[in-house]
């Protein structure tokens, strides 16, 4: 106890008499009591959790970024009884006050033309959008959703850093962060009265489903709850698990700028079953992209004429479209005097103290003392931090600073340094300070606002470090806001997701329709791969010994096959092939391990994986867990030498298991029916041309009894049929029954005639507008496929003569079915999951 | 004075488009200069949606949108304009206001720079560097009244600038107009726009079209006119004075304002966006006519 208390001294909560605060004192009554060896367990079990959920977040331009993990600090954040209250009622005010800012900055401009507003702040921020002005929204509050960042100074006094107004993220990542501490470590819940997180997503919910356009001229069929999406920039968004995570928590479906599109002035969702109207967009795409007719004109994550949509009424966006106007350091110093004005209030919490430089006085003030403030734009970078430490530059680059902020005064603000408190933080195992920020969350809520009884916090990446943010490695914590009583709203427990929350008719989005699609694909290619190279590895590994010349024929046929059937070329192919059968292991292991080489098993498991995130918020967490183990096989380096041999192979037995763990988990971890069907539609397609690839490269090409023995072995040993072959004809391995095995027979479920019935199944329960106008055209093309193979004489596919070079037959059965097959996806895709691609005509009228 | 006007855009696709979506700016505004009395706009394949409003700048604006296949889109315009003949300004008591005493009188204010404050900043499409600002500065010099400064400003464009149609692009950035003195209409106002704002005066960009008159004789040839632009400063007082740089003229009889902005992408005659795998084609034809 004794040992805590001294290191939490130095921190923040600690009041003028030295003493620690009750609140605290009690966390760590509970946190002592789990003992230094336990927390370091817990420590770690927390770290895997979020590992094994795919808690991650991206950062841009480190190719390295993507899918970072999320870092959580076991000790949280605590705000007492006694402060929350003041804080809130500051929050909610501040929510009030720019909510009233946005609506007069969009409507009647007083702020402005009263001076209240200097015009320079506003007509030179980008994020004023002109394109939005006298837009009248539906809900009461313009500004739906709202973020603060605040901080705590060394004195205790709360202070306002920063605004977000567009699209705020964090309040998944928060929800998160909880649902985790309450998994790991409910101990140090004990005793503790922590509030609950729910009550605001429950009135967001609630805000979202009321934002609905009331006047409708065009009622929506079946009448029906509104249709509310979530509008994401695409997976390597740096916040795109929590796009994908409150898609699954809020039962809203995720959607992409191009599964959207206008027609009538109306928004629309692309999905397998035609176009279904959306009511509420929230959206996670920044405001100038959200529209390529009206605004950013190249965007390619925004929807063409979505602006006109909203201006006509017929969707509402939450936060509005221009709301970016507000993120703006600038209006910080005037906010006082808005509040003033607008409410006849005087702001509850202060801003951090700001000059804008417009001002000559203030431009002054910024000058001379550049080197003991932090400088920001008006307009935030979207490309990364747009704060300069003026302390952390040289002489030149002050000076250089200085010349930029004399050019364009009114882009620039110097804002005061706070000595931020510091807060305990568990830190590699060890107790350290870290500087923090709370970042909180507010939601419109009839007149006014709620705001989240928690939030989430971030504290820098060192014990010094004054610039707090993600993107540079931070470490985020829980907040809890303490009560005097037990919360009784809602048990904790109430705050995992309900997944597959969105309503079971809704018909599944085109764009992740073909996400599955591939997932499917890519899943057996990984496994049709994985099962051939162990194949060939094994025969490697065991016919080394003594080398006939049938077995080397063997292994040459093989390694050839193996260079085709995974389309790693050159390989074991072309002129320069000699040096690879020297030493095929070397070649193997590329095949295997090596993610540059197009076709190799790792290539095509980053490609799975890529797909996979495109529709994250489809995935149980046992399913994160089976791919994070996959992820973990891949990721060793394995050296060339006997054992180097034996780990390979004991990989590919690894990656083959949780693949079929992986296609097991499927059918109950896909929220939805259609979804699994899609997924399964790829995999039949993929195993179909695998299987014919397979044959095509092994079986069709004369070689010796001996030789054509062992391969017929080896395919059937990568079909994982040996065993049932043997069962089913006890009979040594022959040309014909291998053929009537895996092609014939309708009840191996590794045979074309069984892929074949599975996908005429599946593709039936897809939505069609033809029903009962005959065929469609990928139903025309199996119904070819299975003709011809019914039509195939059995007898002629295995027979050969002597002078032949190859069974004709088979080669010219096995090249038309591919050639049929391999059309489907393309008219599935176009039936299913066509996208087209916007073009914009350059308006070039320039003349005279 | 009265004008017929006919604009018509023609696009064709070289691959069949499924949906697009546009917005025109190509109705005129009425002005204390002219009355637009009667206007039709005329679009095939028709739309299936088409909404008309004002825009922030007061400009009409139409939206609309053409949501089947369709390979050629065209769009006619016909509006009728009334000139009207304007009362001497009393020039003589705001004219000689010099470029100080002018931003002065906005800074002092605010009810009027709120809504003048809009033309004063730089926008990408009138983005000035050193050279443009000194060549600025050559014109608008301290103490010189702002209406004989914009006017030499539109003078030396018109002499120094070389009018080569093809040269530039609407992406091309104003320092190569500048570095090469060549350019159309649009280069000259965001030119002389640049060039005004650099010194903190407040300048617009004025669409619309100008009458081309052929020579006796000659019988005027339909559709050889086109879209103009030129650009206009802010004076208190006596509010915006038109400068044509293209032409070295102040613009009365024979220019009809379509609308305004900050620059050329505020009021662009057509934006829009398609949705297509090809490229297309693109034809303006445009024809003033004076009836009477």
């Amino acid at each position: 106890m004794d040992h805590f208390a001294d290191q939490a001294r130095l921190q923040e909560g600690i009041g003028e008499d030295g003493k620690m605060p009750l609140h605290w004192a009690a966390f760590f009554r509970s946190y002592a009591r789990l003992g230094s060896e336990e927390i370091a367990g817990r420590n770690e079990d927390l770290t895997r959790l979020l590992r094994e959920n795919g808690v991650t977040y991206n950062i841009y331009g480190d190719p390295n970024g993507l899918n970072r993990p999320w870092k959580l600090d076991m000790i949280p954040f605590l705000i007492s009884n006694e402060e929350w209250p003041v804080m809130e009622a500051g929050l909610l005010q501040r929510a009030r006050l720019l909510n009233l800012i946005l609506e007069d900055i969009y409507g009647e401009g007083r702020l402005v033309r009263s001076g209240i507003l200097p015009f320079e702040l506003l007509y030179n921020h980008p994020g004023f959008l002109r394109q939005c002005s006298g837009i009248p929204l539906p809900g009461r509050q313009h500004l739906v959703m709202y973020s603060a960042d605040l901080a705590r100074s060394r004195e205790g006094k709360i202070w306002v850093v920063s605004d977000r107004t567009q699209a705020p993220s964090g309040s998944g990542y928060a929800l998160e962060n909880r649902t985790a501490m309450t998994r790991v470590v409910p101990e140090l819940f004990e005793g503790q009265n922590v509030r609950h997180l729910s009550p605001y997503f429950n009135a967001l919910r609630d805000g979202l489903n009321n934002l609905a356009p009331r006047q409708r001229t065009m009622p929506r069929p079946g009448g029906g709850a509104p249709r509310i999406v979530i509008l994401t920039p695409g997976s390597s968004n740096e916040t795109y698990f929590e796009h994908a995570y409150l898609s699954s928590y809020l039962g809203f479906t995720l959607v992409q700028g191009n599964d959207l599109i206008v027609k009538d002035s109306y928004v629309w969702l692309k999905t397998m079953g035609g176009l279904e109207r959306v009511d509420v967009i929230l959206r996670r795409v920044d405001d100038i992209y959200c529209d390529p007719l009206e605004l950013k004109a190249d965007s390619q994550l925004g929807v063409p004429g979505l602006l006109q949509a909203v201006r006509s009424g017929h969707v509402s966006i939450a936060n509005p479209i221009g709301s970016g106007v507000l993120e703006n350091p600038g209006m910080m110093p005037f906010l006082q005097p808005m509040a003033r004005y607008l409410l006849s209030e005087d702001l509850l919490i202060p801003t951090i103290a700001t000059w804008w430089c417009g001002q000559p006085k203030e431009m002054n003030y910024v000058l001379n003392l550049l080197s003991t403030l932090v400088i920001k734009k008006i307009a935030r970078n979207p490309a990364g931090s747009s704060s300069i430490d003026g302390a952390a530059l040289s002489h030149a680059q002050l000076q250089q600073l200085k010349a930029q902020i004399i050019a364009h005064p009114a882009l620039y603000v110097g804002q005061e340094k706070v000595d931020i408190s510091s807060t305990p933080s568990l830190i590699n195992g060890k107790m350290e300070s870290r500087k923090v920020l709370f970042r909180s969350f507010l939601v419109s809520s009839g007149d006014g606002y709620v705001a989240m009884s928690g939030g989430l916090c971030r504290t820098s990446s060192e014990p010094g470090n004054f610039i707090i943010s993600n993107q540079s490695g931070g470490i985020s914590k829980d907040a809890w806001i303490l009560s005097p009583e037990p919360d009784r709203i809602l048990a904790p427990l109430k705050e995992t997701p309900d997944r597959g929350a969105a309503a079971e008719e809704d018909m599944l989005p085109s764009h992740a329709a073909e996400n599955l699609f591939w997932v499917g694909r890519y899943t057996e290619r990984v496994l049709g791969n994985a099962r051939f190279l162990r194949t060939v590895m094994q025969f490697l590994a065991e016919g080394n010994k003594g080398m006939t010349e049938s077995n080397r024929l063997t292994e040459r046929s093989l390694l050839v096959a193996l260079t085709q059937y995974t389309y790693t070329y050159p390989g074991f192919t072309g002129p320069g092939s000699d040096a690879a059968f020297a030493n095929p292991w070397a070649e193997l292991k590329e095949v295997l391990l090596n993610e540059k080489r197009a076709g190799s098993l790792k290539f095509n498991f980053l490609q799975f994986q890529r797909a996979i995130h495109e529709v994250r918020e489809h995935w149980s967490t046992d399913t994160w867990r089976v791919l994070r183990t996959m992820e973990e096989e891949l990721a060793q380096d394995i050296p060339l030498s006997h054992q180097g041999h034996l780990r390979m192979l004991h990989t590919l037995d690894n990656l083959i298991t949780f693949i079929v763990a992986f296609i097991g988990l499927n059918r109950e971890s896909i929220s939805r029916e259609q979804g699994w069907i899609v997924l399964d539609i790829g995999r039949k397609i993929e195993q179909s041309l695998l299987l014919l690839t397979m044959l095509k490269t092994t079986l069709v090409n004369r070689s010796s009894d001996q030789v054509e023995y062992s391969l017929r072995q080896s395919v059937l040993m990568s079909h994982e049929s040996l065993v049932n072959y043997r069962y089913k004809y006890r009979r040594p391995i022959d040309n014909r029954l291998v053929l009537d095995f895996l092609l014939f027979d309708p009840n191996n479920p590794r045979s074309l005639t069984y892929h074949l019935q599975r996908l005429r199944v599946h593709l039936k329960q897809l939505p069609n507008d033809q029903a009962g106008y005959g065929l469609t055209e990928y139903e025309r093309l199996i119904l070819e496929a299975d003709t011809l193979l019914k039509l195939s004489d059995k007898d002629s596919l295995a027979a050969v003569k002597d002078d032949e070079a190859k069974y004709g037959f088979l080669d010219d059965l096995l090249t038309r079915m591919y050639g049929l097959l391999v059309a489907i996806p393309a008219v599935i895709s176009k039936t299913y999951f066509k996208h087209e691609v916007p073009h914009f005509p350059s308006d070039d009228l320039y003349v005279l | 004075m009265k004008y017929l006007i006919s604009h018509q855009t023609t696009y064709t696709y070289y691959e069949p488009v499924s949906v697009c979506y546009n917005v025109l700016r190509l109705v005129p505004r009425n002005t204390d200069r002219q009355l637009c009395t009667s206007v039709s706009v005329t679009i095939h394949p028709e739309p299936d949606s088409l909404q008309e409003y004002e825009d922030f700048f007061g400009n009409k604006v139409i939206y609309f949108s053409i949501e089947k296949e369709h390979a050629r889109l065209s769009v006619k315009v016909f509006s009728e304009i009334e000139k009207r003949a304007v009362a001497a300004r009393e020039i003589g008591l705001y004219g000689n206001a010099t470029i100080e005493s002018v931003k002065r009188q906005l800074m002092d204010n605010p009810q009027e720079v709120g809504d003048i404050g809009q033309y004063i900043f730089e926008t990408p499409m009138t983005a000035w560097n050193e050279e443009i600002a000194a060549y600025a500065r050559a014109s608008l010099r301290p103490g010189l009244p702002v209406l004989e400064a914009a006017g030499d400003l539109m003078r030396r464009i018109f002499s120094d600038f070389r009018f080569t149609p093809g040269f530039t692009a609407v992406s091309t950035p104003l320092e190569t107009v500048m570095r090469e003195r060549k350019g159309v209409c649009q280069d000259f106002a965001h030119l002389a726009i640049a060039c005004c704002r650099s010194v903190g005066l407040p300048a617009r960009y004025v669409s619309g079209y100008i009458e081309t008159l052929s020579p006796p004789g000659v019988e005027k040839l339909i559709g050889v006119d086109a879209s103009h632009a030129w650009f206009s400063v802010y004076i208190p007082h006596l509010g915006w004075v038109d400068f044509d740089p293209t032409n070295n003229l102040l613009p009365a009889e024979q220019h009809i304002t379509i609308g305004w902005g900050r620059d050329y992408a505020d009021i662009a005659p057509m934006r829009g966006v398609l949705l297509s795998s090809g490229t297309h084609g693109l034809s303006v034809a445009v024809d003033v006519r004076r009836v009477k």
